[in-house]
């Protein structure tokens, strides 16, 4: 079962990755392929990411310090490297989410006034 | 984690990278297969969804900002192994670059011991020299008499401490051949105001400077070093100078040599030991002898310009106190009006010899020709790397198309030069040491020894840095830019000969060697101007014959002899050295020629005055019967000084053809009367008896004056110094233990050194000699550079025409048509380069004409130049030429 990922659809969210990452981290810690699992759970199958591109973004997150980091076992015994949301990275998360209603409020401003 | 931490712990990092993604696809993998996959498909799909492992790992590890690094010393590696794979073009590129930065490091060494470097004391940008200037004159004096110093240092208030010196050489020895040290005579503030500290003992005090004091000494750290190994036993002990004791009470601290640039300090005694050294001739208390300078350090918070200004007013009433009763009324008017001025001293002050303000200009034309050198060479290697990146081509191709972006390969070229830059710049901070190290004792004349402290210091490290990477990036820029513009595919199919990759390199590398003609013009140029200024002082007529002349200067100081008894002692001496075997003749003076001393006075003739602006000025000697003869000067008219002239007979004067010329004209001199100045024993009118050629006096490059000499036996008030001209058969040094001798036999505590005149005309154009040598050298070395970037570019250029040459013989042409065309193609290139390199010197001639005044037509050297020029090019060219007209067409047409 191939799932097409449309060209808009990703355009779309590379500008939103990094808020949906926080987002999804602020509810616990977790790691990279769980991240993408529930982006698409989420989201009801409409995000997919790219796999690849989700990496390079949580290390760029790490490095700015809005996410920790640690080697964890799971449950299947297997280590892997669970995210967390650091203190600065809620902040972040609260600003980003701030801004987001401002932009989309706006939009759907001028769409009805369009009409 | 910071950025140092993770890029230390990179590899702990990847290989957690590595594990974290894949665990991400074990799980994806995973879930593949629980939704109905074969394993091999799962982890196909997970693998192919994934968009390529390793690109998202190296996305990831750039995320985490230590990229930069690690690609650099990624970079690093691969350019050691380049340089490696091609050892002759390495090591010929690090040679050229190893001699042009240790060149230019050399001579910014030299110019930071001269002109930048601060004084080794506490705090001496607060350091300020005092000067005095005179109404009539713009240039300030830095010298004024001991009675001025002692006004300035009871009275100011515009420093917080001041203090005097006056270099002084201190004879060692007792009689016999000198033994000289350098050193200074210091008020007793001198080391306090300085902030020097002893390295052992104690320094000067002010209490060791009062009238009528014994003196004491204080070392110098190299001077304790190498006479008293640097025992502490020193220390109480005494020293002789000039036939005095004095004890020693200290040592100054290492590296101090006392505030001017280039001297180095021995000893230093107080100014109040001047009065034993010299007994009666004392200058204590003579108001017009010039022999201290004098420093002071700034008060917290106040500028130079303030201090200047109170000085200034303080001038008036310190002048007017010390004002010299024997002078001339408008004399002492115009002592009165002298005042104050200040000059930064946080740098020392120009030395007794003017070493920085006779080396000044020397050194910046220097850094000027070391420059060009620098830039030649890095053409060069510009060229060179050019070359190879056209062979590189088909590797660079493959990179662009494996996805490497063109910034990062002009990234990893740049980085090439830059490595090859630094070793040739460590390379070239070797060769540096010891290039300036032999210039300065090129410098250094029998005389005026130079003492400079060539320690690397922060400046010059930052210079090497500096011009290191300048010039990486400068020879690295034009191989990085072409060489990865290329179209990928055609670059991997096409061959050498037929890219156009290749063309593209053949120009930019003509337009270098266009570039490096010009320079290297313009170096010949300087190099044929310098040679031809040293060769015509070396062959000046000087007005007398200096080779094979010993010369003597006597000091009977030590012998105590009075007035009456000197000039017979004297003409004992003189009697005795001409009868010495292998002397031709003998003679005696009080000046020397090209001693570097000068007696002068303004004469007059009775009866013709001189036409107003003409300088009466004349330049004076005391001289035996013997003198001309011994010179070789010759006698144009009249006759020289005999048995007839004595003390008691008719006060008879010698002047030279310029004297004669510019009173008399046309008519004889002889008859006429001559009076020298208004003091003394000149004041009478002197009856010239005769006119000799003119006469190098001070200097060799000085242009000829007016000169006038007396008979030593007229003279009144015989000093207690005079010096002895020896002309000998043999060479002239073979003859000095016989004259030792001979001096002693008379009194053996006469002080004598002893010299040559021509090691005294050598000396006096050590600084001619040395830009001759050092422009001819550098000359010399940018012609090879460019010779050598000529054949390499006419070379390449005959490969790349090679098919196209092959074609042409295989349609008959001649060998001489395809000399030719390699010819006309490098005879462009030399001519571009020659008119711009002509057009650049004909510039410089309009700037230096401006800045400086400097008139030249050296029509001579600059057509010289174009013909040595033409000829290299011409030499550099044959060989590859020579290769074009070889070319079997059989073999040319099939290479591709």
């Amino acid at each position: 079962m191939t799932r097409p990922v449309t060209d808009d659809r990703s355009e779309f969210l590379k500008g939103t990755l990094d808020m949906l990452i926080l987002k999804i981290v602020a509810l616990g810690p977790i790691h990279g392929y769980a991240i993408s699992q529930r982006i698409q759970q989420i989201s009801r199958d409409f995000f997919q990411v790219q796999q690849g591109s989700l990496y390079p973004a949580l290390h760029r997150l790490e490095n700015r310090g809005w996410l920790g980091a640690e080697w964890r076992a799971t449950d299947t015994g297997r280590e892997a490297k669970f995210y967390s949301l650091t203190k600065k990275g809620r902040k972040q998360l609260e600003a980003e989410m701030a801004n987001w209603e401002r932009i989309s409020d706006a939009v759907a401003l001028i769409l009805r006034t369009a009409e | 984690m910071t950025w140092l931490s993770r890029l230390l712990r990179k590899g702990k990092q990847d290989a957690q990278l590595d594990s974290e993604l894949r665990f991400h696809v074990e799980q994806q993998t995973a879930d593949n297969i629980a939704a109905g996959m074969s394993p091999e498909e799962a982890r196909r799909r997970t693998l192919a969804q994934f968009g390529g492992l390793e690109s998202r790992k190296e996305e990831a590890r750039e995320a985490r900002g230590t990229q930069f690094f690690d690609s650099l010393i990624q970079d690093i590696r691969f350019a050691f192994r380049i340089l490696r794979k091609t050892p002759v073009v390495t090591a010929i590129a690090l040679l050229s670059l190893a001699l042009g930065i240790g060149a230019n490091t050399a001579i910014f060494s030299l110019i930071d011991a001269v002109m930048l470097r601060m004084l080794p004391v506490q705090n001496p940008e607060q350091l300020a020299q005092i000067t005095f200037l005179s109404p009539t004159s713009s240039r300030p004096r830095a010298s004024v008499t001991n009675p001025i110093w002692e006004q300035v240092r009871d009275h100011q208030d515009a420093f917080s401490g001041v203090f005097a010196w006056s270099p002084e050489m201190f004879d060692l020895a007792e009689g016999g051949e000198v033994n000289n040290i350098n050193g200074i005579y210091a008020s007793g503030d001198y080391f306090d105001v300085l902030g020097v500290h002893p390295a052992a003992g104690r320094l000067l005090t002010a209490s060791d400077d009062v009238r009528n004091c014994p003196g004491v000494a204080i070392l110098g750290y190299g001077f304790w070093q190498s006479h008293y190994g640097g025992a502490q036993s020193a220390i109480g002990s005494s020293i002789r100078l000039n036939g005095h004791y004095f004890p020693i009470v200290g040592v100054a601290q290492r590296g101090f040599f006392g505030t001017d640039v280039g001297e180095n300090l021995d000893v230093v005694i107080p100014i109040c030991a001047e009065a034993t050294l010299a007994g009666k001739d004392s200058a204590l208390d003579i108001r017009d002898d010039w022999w201290l300078m004098m420093m002071g350090r700034l008060k917290p918070g106040v500028t130079v310009e303030q201090a200047e200004a109170r000085m200034k007013v303080l001038s008036q009433p310190l002048f007017s106190a010390v004002v010299p009763q024997d002078w001339p009324a408008k004399d002492q008017d115009r002592f009165r009006k002298f005042t104050f001025g200040i000059l930064p001293g946080a740098t020392g002050t120009a030395g007794r010899y003017g070493l920085r303000i006779q080396y000044s200009a020397p050194l910046k034309i220097l850094m000027f020709v070391v420059g060009l050198v620098l830039l030649i060479a890095c053409a060069n290697i510009a060229s060179l790397l050019l070359a190879r990146s056209a062979a590189r081509q088909k590797e660079i191709a493959v990179r662009l198309s494996l996805g490497a972006s063109r910034a990062r390969l002009i990234r990893q070229v740049l980085t090439e030069s830059i490595v090859l830059s630094a070793a040739g710049a460590i390379l070239g901070v070797l060769f540096a040491r010891w290039g300036s190290a032999l210039l300065v004792r090129f410098v250094s004349t029998q005389k005026n020894q130079v003492f400079l402290d060539l320690k690397m210091d922060g400046r010059v490290l930052a210079f090497t840095i500096g011009i290191a990477v300048l010039c990486g990036l400068l020879f690295g820029i034009l191989p990085a830019l072409r060489g990865t513009r290329i179209d990928a595919i055609s670059a991997m199919k096409e061959g050498q000969s037929q890219s156009s990759g290749g063309r593209s390199h053949s120009s930019a590398a003509r337009w270098i060697v266009a570039a490096q003609v010009a320079l290297s013009l313009i170096l010949v140029v300087e190099a044929g101007i310098f040679i031809r200024i040293f060769a015509n002082l070396m062959t000046v007529d000087a007005g007398f014959d200096r080779n094979n002349v010993l010369m003597v200067e006597a000091n009977i100081h030590n012998a105590g002899i009075a007035e009456p008894a000197r000039a017979p002692l004297y003409g004992q001496m003189l009697a005795k050295l001409q009868a010495l075997p292998g002397v031709v003749s003998a003679s005696q003076c009080w000046m020397t020629p090209l001693s570097g001393g000068q007696w002068d006075n303004n004469v007059t003739i009775a009866g013709h005055p001189l036409p107003s602006g003409v300088d009466p000025d004349t330049l004076l000697n005391w001289v035996t019967p013997g003198y001309f003869e011994t010179m070789r000067t010759p006698l144009l008219e009249g006759r020289m000084f005999d048995a007839r002239d004595t003390a008691t007979s008719t006060p008879v004067v010698i002047v030279n053809q310029l004297l004669a010329r510019r009173y008399f004209g046309a008519q004889s001199a002889i008859g006429e009367h001559l009076t020298g100045g208004s003091q003394g024993m000149l004041r009478q009118p002197m009856e010239i008896i005769g006119v000799v050629q003119n006469a190098k006096y001070t200097s060799l490059q000085e242009v000829f004056q007016p000169e006038a000499y007396f008979p030593l036996s007229q003279i009144k008030g015989v000093g207690e110094g005079t010096a002895f001209e020896i002309r000998t058969a043999i060479r002239p040094s073979s003859l000095i233990p016989a004259v030792r001798d001979t001096m002693a036999s008379v009194n053996n505590l006469a002080s004598l050194q002893f010299t040559t005149l021509k090691q005294k005309a050598d000396d006096s154009v050590a600084m001619e000699h040395l830009m001759a040598v050092l422009s001819g050298f550098f000359g010399g070395l940018a012609l090879l550079l460019t010779a050598i970037g000529l054949y390499g570019v006419m070379a390449y250029v005959v490969t790349q025409r090679t098919h196209e040459i092959g074609i042409r013989i295989a349609l008959g042409a001649q060998h001489s048509s395809i000399l030719r065309l390699v010819l006309r193609d490098a005879l462009i290139v030399l001519a571009a380069g020659i008119a711009a390199g002509l057009g650049v010197t004909w510039i410089m001639r309009l700037v230096m004409q401006a800045l400086y005044g400097i008139k030249s037509q050296d029509v001579w050297a600059i057509s010289l130049a174009v013909v040595v020029m033409a000829c290299v090019a011409l030499v550099a060219t044959y060989i590859p030429a020579r290769r074009a007209m070889k070319v079997d067409p059989m073999v040319a047409l099939r290479y591709e």
